[in-house]
């Protein structure tokens, strides 16, 4: 539906064209050389003045790759600021240490072709109907074509995927990892655990419990593991019998073993799919592991259709913030904790090791809290829409809009966050330039240019090289515009040699339409720890688990704990928020496309039809939507597309004229720092 | 702007003499809360999935070019409205109305018409003589001045390349899979893809109620 209409982004009659900047509190147009210019300056006078972390990167998941390349380049290794985050912290945090602790290696052992090959599909509060329609179209295919394909929905409203799917279970928000934890007691209890698999591959620990929520400024928190046994981790599963976890999660015990037992069947190949319902998720980090746990118990994995499979919500979040390493403790290959990844990084770069700060900084959320209390006093704002999408929004609006904060905002439309600019740098849109991106399944993708950008917009990356040049780092980015895309290509896959992250070269990139690293000796690799596609595997088994230093995979004993906030008397009901199927993220680009505008003009909070009548409220009617941080009335929607259960209502936050974030909590998970967007405490009037 | 939503609810009048009362009911409430749009009868999409999952694929792609789409419209008041019911059938209201669904339900061939057998979108209301009508005289009473409104458009795409977007409403037509593919389907709404399952992941509903208002910041 948006791909094929997305080319329509590009007329919208309010593209920025050209380069404003704020004189006298109002935005007036300027040559973009001078805007660059500013930018160049006020980001020298503020480090001169504030020091190196006075100064910000953010940008997203829909950065291309060399955006991401530049923007690490230029404030890690020579601005010495690990002042770098990317919305993907929003969106995919809670995988990226989901993977590290269990595999010590980011991003999926499997791939889209897992969809061919899998029995059963199970949706972890992932609705993949309208948020991944291509995928969800291979997998009902697959159930037509295919004798015993199923799908089974476990989720906490019921979605188009819970209406597809052959069984929709629902659980009450936060328990799916008491749910998956059952799971884990049965599979044990019935004697479904693959011994020679586990016993060769898989070792156990324990972290830390009652880790907090991160809701006060300047939260810290560091895991501690500790290996455990066997028989420990079946003693930690004792408080997990499904008949007690049923009176937790709301979902049967009669459910709770059904799933167990397609899990257990070893006749039977599951594909286990989950994205913003896992992810964003106060123990996102958590329940990212106890799904690995499920699958490394029956050694589901790594082969094709057995697939513990977490999906990307934006086109580049594997490929630019995970791989290119856009996040305040990472580098394009390791973190700035080690010496080693530091030195790399350094010579790759051509820049004194020094300037690397081993320090990690500020993670999204306490970056944005930075900009308020005024400890970051410049922020340089890329290809997203925070004043959108941060959790708890007007503080960080507020915060934003502070007078000695300057704020710099590359896009290609006005949005609310172009309403706290200082500098808005028009962009260039994806086919206004070269580019390229990285997909959930591995696969780096090239993209040619068709257009030229409108006026004086130009890429994200130019942008960047442009203001590096005038701080002077004329030799760490001396490339030519003709050939930039190539050069920073070249360059950035040097960090990732080697058989366990090598990647295409540019020809190859260009010649075909997407290549899966590790790509060695001219093959690509499709399943990842298994000899027969990985070319890293080394030790001679029929699996290599080499991301960790014991070459296994760990299995986490990790609690069932509330949520940061939840209904009480006061503020009774949930406040689940997400996406529709005619929009990208804001809408900042898909609102602007008639067709998708005209079907889903504006959000509305849906209501379980019962809480309705209660409520006294019909189709349309205003509902008044009460938290602890901010309120908001918007139409009511009933029997919609989706129905969340008695005591939830759910609100996509797609639309800038009815702000849902004013409302959630900022409350993150102590292990990823992602904000939980599925869950705060509301009241409702009828308005 | 106005004129148009009077004449959308007058439309919707006028299908009080075919319809059921609570359906008009209904329909009422989605003229005057517009905007909320199709996704009143969004929650029923699984009957979508179900109709894919089963029927055959080589029915799904099977074309026998009986029907198109000027005889579609002969059949209707205007568009959107029931069929009327183009053959003999035993009228009794006497609680056999659910023979009609022994051939609507699933479709097949019909030797006694010589034709593929059209396929109901809705086979969960069974009551069929509530709303489908049949002929049985061609005089008028008197005359009528009647004008139906004009079918929407084929190929109602907005790029070249992009799927056509649902130009009717999805009351009791949620499932695209009984009318756009199969033998018995107009040829000129078939699709040509019909091994696909998840219609709605391209095709919008946009049905047009009023004219067009562009997004635009407040």
């Amino acid at each position: 539906m948006k791909g094929y209409h997305s080319v329509q982004a590009l007329y919208g009659e309010d593209r920025l064209t050209k380069a404003k900047i704020r004189k006298n509190g109002e935005m007036v147009e300027v040559p973009i050389a001078e805007a660059l210019d500013l930018v160049a300056s006020k980001l020298k006078e503020t480090r001169d003045k504030h020091g190196k972390d006075s100064v910000a990167i953010y940008g997203s998941g829909q950065w291309t790759i060399p955006d991401g390349y530049v923007a690490s380049k230029l404030f890690k290794g020579c601005l010495g600021t690990n002042n770098v985050e990317a919305n993907a912290r929003l969106c995919m945090a809670s995988a990226v240490t989901g993977f590290m602790t269990s595999f010590g290696i980011d991003e999926p052992m499997g791939c889209y072709e897992d969809i061919d090959n899998a029995d059963v599909f199970i949706t972890w509060g992932n609705n993949m109907a309208e948020m991944h329609p291509v995928l969800f179209s291979r997998m009902t295919a697959n159930r037509k074509r295919r004798t015993g394909v199923r799908i089974i929905d476990f989720a906490t409203r019921s979605t188009r995927t819970s209406q597809a799917a052959d069984k929709s279970i629902l659980f009450k928000p936060q328990t799916d990892l008491a749910v998956a934890n059952a799971i884990c007691h049965e599979i044990i209890g019935n004697g479904w655990v693959n011994s020679n698999f586990v016993n060769e591959h898989v070792s156990f620990h324990k972290g830390k419990t009652n880790i907090g929520y991160g809701i006060e400024d300047n939260f810290a928190f560091t895991d501690k593991d500790e290996a455990i046994s066997f028989e420990d981790y079946k003693l930690f599963l004792a408080d997990y019998t499904p008949e007690k976890v049923e009176k937790i999660s709301g979902v049967s015990a009669k459910d709770i073993k059904y799933m167990a037992s397609l899990y257990g069947d070893p006749a039977v190949k599951v594909t286990s799919f989950w994205c913003m319902g896992m992810n964003q998720h106060t123990r996102g980090t958590w329940i990212n592991n106890l799904v690995y746990n499920i699958h490394l118990l029956v050694g589901k994995i790594s082969t094709p259709g057995n697939s513990p499979f977490s999906l990307t919500g934006q086109p580049s979040a594997c490929g630019t913030v995970r791989e290119v390493g856009t996040l305040t403790h990472a580098l394009p290959h390791g973190v700035v904790m080690n010496e080693q990844d530091r030195k790399h990084a350094a010579e790759i770069w051509d820049v004194p090791v020094e300037n690397i700060d081993p320090k990690p900084t500020y993670h999204t959320v306490e970056m944005f809290r930075a900009l308020d209390r005024g400890d970051i006093k410049f922020m340089w704002i890329q290809v997203t829409n925070p004043m959108v999408t941060m959790p708890n929004l007007k503080r960080y609006r507020n915060g934003a809009l502070k007078d000695d904060r300057f704020v710099v905002v590359s896009d290609v439309y006005p949005t609310p966050t172009t309403d706290v600019a200082d500098v808005i740098l028009p962009a260039a849109m994806w086919i206004e330039q070269e580019g390229l991106f990285g997909n959930s399944e591995r696969r780096t993708q090239h993209f040619g240019q068709i257009l030229t950008p409108p006026g004086e917009a130009m890429s994200d990356t130019w942008q960047i090289i442009e203001v590096a040049r005038r701080l002077g780092f004329e030799k760490q980015f001396p490339w030519g515009q003709d050939n930039y895309i190539e050069k920073i290509w070249e360059e950035y896959r040097r960090f990732h040699s080697g058989p366990k992250h090598e990647m295409a070269p540019y020809k190859v990139l260009r010649e075909r339409s997407g290549v899966q690293w590790p790509f060695v000796n001219g093959k690509e690799t499709r399943w990842r720890f298994n000899p027969k596609h990985d070319p890293a595997c080394s030790n001679g088994k029929d699996f290599h688990f080499y991301g960790k230093k014991d070459n296994r995979a760990w299995i986490w004993a990790r609690p069932y704990e509330p949520a940061a906030e939840f209904p009480d008397n006061q503020y009774p009901f949930w406040l689940n928020t997400g996406r529709v199927i005619e929009h990208w993220h804001t809408g900042s680009m898909t609102r602007r496309i008639p067709v998708l505008h005209n079907a889903m003009p504006a959000s509305y909070v849906e209501l379980n039809p019962e809480d309705a009548i209660e409520l006294g409220v019909v189709n349309g009617e205003k509902v008044k939507i009460i938290s602890r941080r901010g309120e908001i009335t918007m139409p009511a929607q009933i029997n919609g597309r989706g129905v969340p259960p008695r005591g939830m209502v759910f609100v996509p936050f797609f639309d800038e004229s009815y702000l849902i974030n004013e409302l959630t909590l900022d409350a993150f998970c102590p292990i990823s720092k992602q904000p939980d967007y599925k869950k705060c405490a509301v009241r409702l009037e009828k308005a | 702007m106005m004129k148009r939503k009077e004449q959308w609810n007058r439309w919707v009048v006028t299908a009080a003499a075919l319809c059921c009362l609570g359906i008009i009911h209904f329909s009422l409430d989605r003229a005057v809360f517009a905007g909320v749009g199709n996704d009143d009868f969004d929650h029923q999409s699984g009957k979508l999935y179900r109709a894919y999952d089963a029927v055959p694929e080589p029915y799904l792609a099977a074309d026998s070019g009986d029907r198109n789409l000027a005889g579609f419209y002969e059949l209707r008041q205007y568009p959107g409205s029931p069929p009327r019911i183009p053959h003999a059938a035993d009228i009794t209201f006497s609680g056999n109305a659910r023979d009609c669904l022994a051939c609507h339900a699933k479709g097949g061939y019909s030797a006694e018409f010589a034709k593929y057998i059209p396929v109901t979108p809705h086979p969960e209301n069974s009551l069929c003589y509530q709303c489908h009508v049949q002929k049985v005289t061609d005089e008028r009473f008197v005359q009528s001045t009647w004008q139906s409104i004009t079918p929407p458009r084929l190929g109602l795409s907005f790029l070249a390349s992009s799927p056509p977007s649902i130009p009717h409403s999805l009351q009791l037509r949620e499932n695209c899979i009984a009318c756009h593919t199969g033998p018995a389907a107009v040829v000129e709404i078939r699709v040509s893809h019909a091994s696909r399952g998840n219609c709605r992941q391209c095709h919008v509903p946009t049905v047009q109620q009023e004219a067009f208002s562009e997004f635009r910041r407040k």
